[in-house]
């Protein structure tokens, strides 16, 4: 569905981002994660010929970003991640105008529909609106020509939890029917609750690619350690230990990837009181990931 | 062109552009009005004309105290200045936020991301844009026209009315397609209005230097203003080739510039 290639961005001198690459399947949801500035927005702002890229190139649905931006849009939802419409428009306005790009029938109806999922008053003015309900109507003209590929950049922000969650319900149920979702976000929890594959983005380079479940997976361990011992730093020179998280007195925890059988050993010299070795967060792997 | 992105944008353009058709016109029919009373009291007025430098009529386009006698003079003299800097000034405005305001409110973000190309948004903005001039322009002559049919003293050129107030559109069309030049160049979405009127100010007040002093006339080429003819009751006024080139010629140049741009610009919001 979607094909980046060697995609890069720069401002000047600036980074924006650097060789991406990534492909993202049809009918799946895709996380894209990183911290505010690591390239999110400028990757999907690139896709969405908003930027133009300074090297590399990006498809969707096979057609290129470039050339055939109108052909691709027909197909293409977008929440961006600021929310600002025409405030000189009152809701149904702006959704109408936003449905008669697409000649969408029986736009009213759909209209209807999808505000009444989010409880939007569609005769109140875009100037009037809260950023919650700014985002609403941004959610509701993304779907309204049923396209078959939602970008969303930060799509919940502003939004309260009972409606991020008829809004996660929404993308699952449309991406039953078979919409592709790219999800950008910096909170992993709701890529955790939504993604099956996720992009961790770190200064403008892609760090890490995975299914969610095999992130987890991937034999990084979170580990503590009480001592009768105080234990210092020099004694966890150890290959598999990727990062120390704690260190007080006796307690220590940290990251590991690698045998256990070997780090038992390792630490069966230390008088240990009590072992923990537990799944790490999905929050932890991320910043094990994007610390180190 | 885009027919849903037009008609919005002549929507959200409708109020501003009837307010300035009021002004224009309120302002051409009281300054006509004022022509019987001066035709009534003429010895008086002309002694008191004597007394104004030359220059300072030059620069309205008269050339001879008796220009005044003639409605078109009066006309052209008095009025002209309403079409051709309020005009302008409203061309400039309209061209330069047409485009970059959906930058600084942030909604390019919704209309680039629609189904239509960059090529379709520049074009049905600039055809909003020419559409607006021709109405002002169209609606403000009518007045002007009507005006010298109830006042008239005598006949008068058509012809040289229809060159004068085709001058004024394309004067007009000139400073839309400054404005339009400049929005696009500029780094920073912002308004820029502002310095788009300063810009047609400076243009005028140049115009107004060089015709006043005559040893920096030359300087008057820089502003547009100086290619509107408005000495109407030349009995040779004509339109002039090479100012309807210059005209056109600049208009295109800048527009085209503009959309060279525009098809490739980073829009950051």
């Amino acid at each position: 569905m979607i094909d980046i290639t060697d995609l890069s961005k720069t401002y000047g001198k600036a980074r924006g981002i650097e060789n991406i690459n990534l492909e993202i399947n049809e009918g799946e949801i895709f996380g894209f994660i990183g911290p505010n500035g690591a390239g999110k927005s400028t990757t999907i702002r690139i896709l969405m010929n908003l930027i133009f890229p300074s090297a590399g190139s990006a498809r969707i649905m096979g057609m290129d970003v470039i050339k055939e931006t109108k052909r691709i849009k027909i197909n293409v939802g977008y929440i961006p991640a600021d929310a600002n419409a025409y405030s000189s428009m009152n809701v149904r306005e702006f959704l109408l105008y936003c449905i008669n790009f697409y000649g969408v029938r029986n736009g009213e109806k759909r209209i209807t529909e999808l505000a009444g999922m989010f409880e939007l008053d569609l005769n109140r003015n875009i100037a009037d609106l809260s950023l919650g309900n700014r985002k609403k109507v941004s959610i509701v003209q993304s779907l309204l020509h049923n396209p078959k590929l939602l970008i969303l950049d930060e799509p919940t922000t502003g939004l309260d939890p009972l409606m991020q969650s008829v809004f996660f319900e929404l993308l699952r149920s449309e991406n039953q029917k078979g919409m592709t979702v790219f999800f950008s976000s910096h909170i992993l929890g709701e890529v955790q609750m939504l993604c099956k594959r996720v992009a961790i983005i770190k200064e403008g380079k892609i760090i890490q690619l995975e299914e969610i479940d095999n992130l987890r997976k991937k034999q990084l361990k979170k580990v503590t350690i009480e001592s009768e011992k105080t234990l210092n730093k020099e004694l966890f020179i150890f290959t598999g230990i990727e990062k120390l998280i704690t260190l007080s007195g006796n307690n220590i925890s940290f990251m590991y990837s690698g045998n256990i059988n070997e780090l038992v050993g390792f630490l069966s010299g230390m008088k240990v009181t009590n072992l923990t070795i537990e799944e790490p967060s999905l929050d932890e792997i991320f910043l094990h990931y994007y610390r180190s | 062109m885009n027919r849903n992105l037009f008609l919005k944008e002549m929507r959200r353009n409708m109020s501003s552009l009837i307010t300035w058709l009021i002004v224009i016109t309120v302002l051409i029919t009281v300054t006509m009005s004022v022509y019987r009373t001066f035709m009534e009291n003429q010895s008086k007025i002309t002694g008191m004309l004597s007394l104004i430098p030359k220059g300072a009529l030059q620069f309205k386009g008269i050339s001879n105290f008796n220009d005044l006698l003639s409605v078109l003079g009066f006309y052209a003299a008095n009025n002209v200045i309403y079409m051709m800097v309020l005009g302008s000034i409203f061309a400039i405005v309209l061209s330069s936020n047409i485009v970059l305001k959906e930058e600084y409110d942030k909604t390019a973000e919704y209309l680039l991301t629609r189904p239509i190309t960059r090529s379709e948004i520049f074009f049905s903005k600039i055809a909003v844009v020419g559409l607006n001039l021709f109405m002002l322009n169209l609606v403000t002559a009518l007045a002007g026209f009507l005006c010298m049919e109830l006042v008239k003293k005598g006949p008068f050129s058509i012809t040289s009315f229809l060159i004068l107030s085709l001058y004024t559109l394309l004067l007009n069309l000139l400073f839309g397609s400054i404005g339009l030049f400049m929005s696009t160049i500029v780094r920073r979405a912002k308004p820029i209005t502002t310095i788009a009127i300063g810009m047609v100010l400076i243009f005028y007040f140049i115009y107004t230097i060089s015709k006043i002093t005559e040893s920096i006339s030359n300087i008057g080429y820089l502003s547009p203003f100086r290619y509107v003819d408005m000495n109407v009751v030349n009995p040779s006024y004509r339109l002039d080739f090479w100012h309807l080139a210059y005209f056109t010629g600049i208009s295109l140049l800048l527009t085209g510039l503009s959309y060279r741009i525009y098809k490739r610009k980073d829009i950051y919001l």
